[in-house]
């Protein structure tokens, strides 16, 4: 999986910027994708393009339960996201819907990769390599219950074995 | 080895579970709203699926319904869809709806315990992350997302990862507990730990700070739980909690019988467990408020805007993130938070909008005036609570003050529904986010108790409401 990096150097990037609370009425998935972000980054919209990656400090996602926060990430064309830790309910949304995969990542990674930079993830050997830059760093595994659902692509294609 | 309550009430509602892996955990209760369950039942249906458990699944209308006049049409006609579509869903789906002409409307969480649904020893989710309000009770409450509403729905079960059990001791006596409140024991809670500090853990609750409090306060606490990132938060039901759901709407009718059972087995064994712990020393807690751009910017009312390297001890996220914060907020470090002036005060939302509530703020503000530059809202968390409120006369003494009193809904607490900031507008709020446009955008949302929101609605700035007299 291949793509380029669009950075927020912070922390808690919460569901409110991610998609502010206006927006939750809208049903239309491309529209929602209009305005994902906007709550932080108004241009957004104008620099993402398909198969981009977030990456992004601690706690990312935290706070409501809307579903509508991975959606209009995913929507956007945006395939993962990287931080150093999701907030739990994003990060169940992110994979039983099959929007898009939230990946945690170490402090080398974190402050290695910068805006911009091409990088090639492989899920299957829990590594990310740096095109830009030519270095390659591990992502912490997914844990068994969520490498199932995401290779089943999603919670109601997931049959527990 | 003993167990947590925790635990207990994991153990008691297991179907599947295996080593190292989820376990499929059974739901008692399901409550449903209009803004995270469409695309669920579009997905029953697309699947052919009915609903599992239609009596234990209860539905309202609070996140986008207007506050203002509820004999008008609803204007806003994306909202006006999403109610209908609730509407349509419950009718089709057999399930229970209070919706906005029912006495029993409200906030999710408000009604859940008034009608007696909320019980000690269940599990509850719902498709909003301040679920976790319903652990007041002795319940394992937690918000969910949307894809797992649908499978709540279709099978009243959910795969679930098993969370670690965190024990918050709060120890000693407030000085003044009208003036510093269950929102102020949270808040510097919040402040502690950190938001990520409850990550992948269900916090109990404990102690003698914990016991003094009503269960209304209770619910206020393990209402942010989520803000601190546990998944849930929890308080072992004791005979306060008994006697609160004794001969409500839906109390179950074997209640004493449930009470005798809740007594003996809904609590931590002694020599429990826990993974993690914190204690709070609450003889000396000063009213708190926040002045960043997450529950845990927050500080005493007596101190002043932080700089961001005192804030950040070091930690380089911490004092972008703190930095960003106070540009949002239009506030400079070292301003004392007493000088803060607000535009607008927001007395509601699931965490502090219930009677004790608006009591505790109603002697703040009775025979005063609201403060001319400021426009209030007190906008009760339910129906029964408003009634509750006009019985004892308390919007009465709102209004007299100039403040607004409206119907039952989330309102201000999320910029979804007509009740938002402007642009740059201030606003002392008693809800529970205070995340960059949360009450509207470009808003500016400062988060306190209902008596500290109230206070400041007569000044027009923060104070520091020991120094009032409550009484
Ligand atoms: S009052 Fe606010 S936090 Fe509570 S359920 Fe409504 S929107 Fe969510």
């Amino acid at each position: 999986m291949k793509g380029n990096v669009i950075k927020y150097e912070r922390d808690n990037i919460d569901t409110d910027v991610i998609i502010p609370g206006q927006y939750l009425k809208v049903h239309d998935y491309a529209e929602l994708a209009l305005h994902a972000m906007e709550g932080l980054d108004p241009d957004f919209h104008s620099k993402v393009k398909e198969g981009d990656f977030i990456l992004s400090g601690r706690n990312f996602g935290c706070g409501s339960s809307r579903e509508h926060a991975p959606i209009a990430l995913s929507h956007s064309g945006i395939k993962a996201v990287l931080a150093l830790s999701f907030a739990r309910i994003f990060y169940r949304n992110a994979v039983d819907g099959a929007f898009l995969l939230p990946i945690e990542i170490e402090e080398d990674a974190y402050s290695n990769i910068s805006e911009g930079d091409e990088l090639d993830i492989d899920i299957r050997i829990n590594e990310i390599k740096n095109l830009t830059k030519n270095k390659t760093y591990k992502m912490k595994p997914f844990s068994e219950i969520i490498g199932k659902i995401i290779e089943a692509g999603g919670l109601f294609k997931y049959k527990p074995d | 080895m003993g167990k947590t309550l925790f635990e207990k009430i994991w153990d008691a509602h297991i179907v599947i579970e295996k080593e190292n892996s989820p376990s499929l955990i059974y739901i008692d209760r399901h409550l449903v709203h209009e803004v995270t369950s469409p695309q669920a039942f579009d997905g029953l249906r697309m699947n052919n699926r009915s609903v599992r458990r239609p009596d234990l699944t209860i539905a309202t209308m609070d996140h986008n319904v207007p506050t203002n006049n509820r004999t008008l049409p609803i204007l806003d006609q994306t909202s006006a869809v999403q109610i209908q579509t609730l509407e349509k869903n419950c009718k089709d789906f057999g399930i229970q709806l209070f919706d906005i002409n029912s006495p029993n409307q409200g906030i999710v969480h408000v009604i859940g315990p008034q009608l007696g649904i909320t019980l000690p020893g269940s599990t509850i989710v719902c498709g909003d992350s301040h679920t976790s309000t319903h652990g007041a009770f002795g319940a394992l409450a937690f918000g969910i997302g949307t894809s797992e509403v649908e499978h709540v729905l279709a099978s009243q079960t959910l795969w679930l990862e098993k969370p670690k059990p965190f024990e918050i001791r709060i120890e000693g006596k407030r000085k003044n507990p009208h003036a510093v409140t269950a929102k102020d024991i949270i808040l510097s809670i919040i402040k502690n730990i950190g938001t990520s500090g409850g990550n992948g853990t269900v916090i109990e609750y404990k102690g003698e700070g914990i016991s003094d409090l009503s269960m209304e306060q209770r619910m206020t606490i393990c209402n942010m739980s989520i803000e601190a990132g546990a998944r849930a938060g929890l308080i072992a039901p004791d005979e306060k909690t008994f006697e609160y759901l004794r001969g409500r709407e839906y109390t179950p009718k074997n209640y004493e019988s449930l009470v005798d059972y809740w007594r003996d087995n809904l609590k931590t064994d002694s020599d429990a467990k826990f993974e993690k712990n914190y204690t709070l020393h609450v003889d000396n807690i000063a009213p708190q408020v926040s002045w960043g751009t997450n529950p845990g910017m927050t500080c005493d009312v007596t101190e002043s805007v932080p700089f961001p390297e005192d804030f950040s001890k070091g930690d380089q996220n911490q004092k972008k993130g703190a930095e960003k914060a106070l540009e949002y907020m239009a506030l400079n470090p070292g301003t004392p938070i007493t000088e803060i002036k607000i535009d607008r005060v927001f007395i509601g939302s699931c965490t502090n909008a219930r009677l004790e509530d608006l009591i505790e703020a109603s002697k703040v503000v009775k025979g005063k005036k609201l403060s001319p530059h400021v426009r209030a809202m007190v906008v009760p968390g339910s129906q029964m609570v408003k009634k509750q409120a006009e019985e004892l006369g308390l919007d009465k003494i709102f209004t007299d003050a100039n403040f607004e009193w409206r119907e039952a809904g989330c309102s201000m607490c999320l910029g979804m529904n007509p009740d938002i900031l402007s642009p740059g507008e201030r606003c002392a709020s008693t809800s529970n986010r205070n995340f960059e446009g949360r009450q509207g955008t470009g808003g500016r949302t400062h988060l306190v108790s209902p008596v500290m929101a109230a206070a400041a609605a007569i000044e027009g700035h923060f104070v520091d409401v020991r120094e009032m007299d409550l009484n």
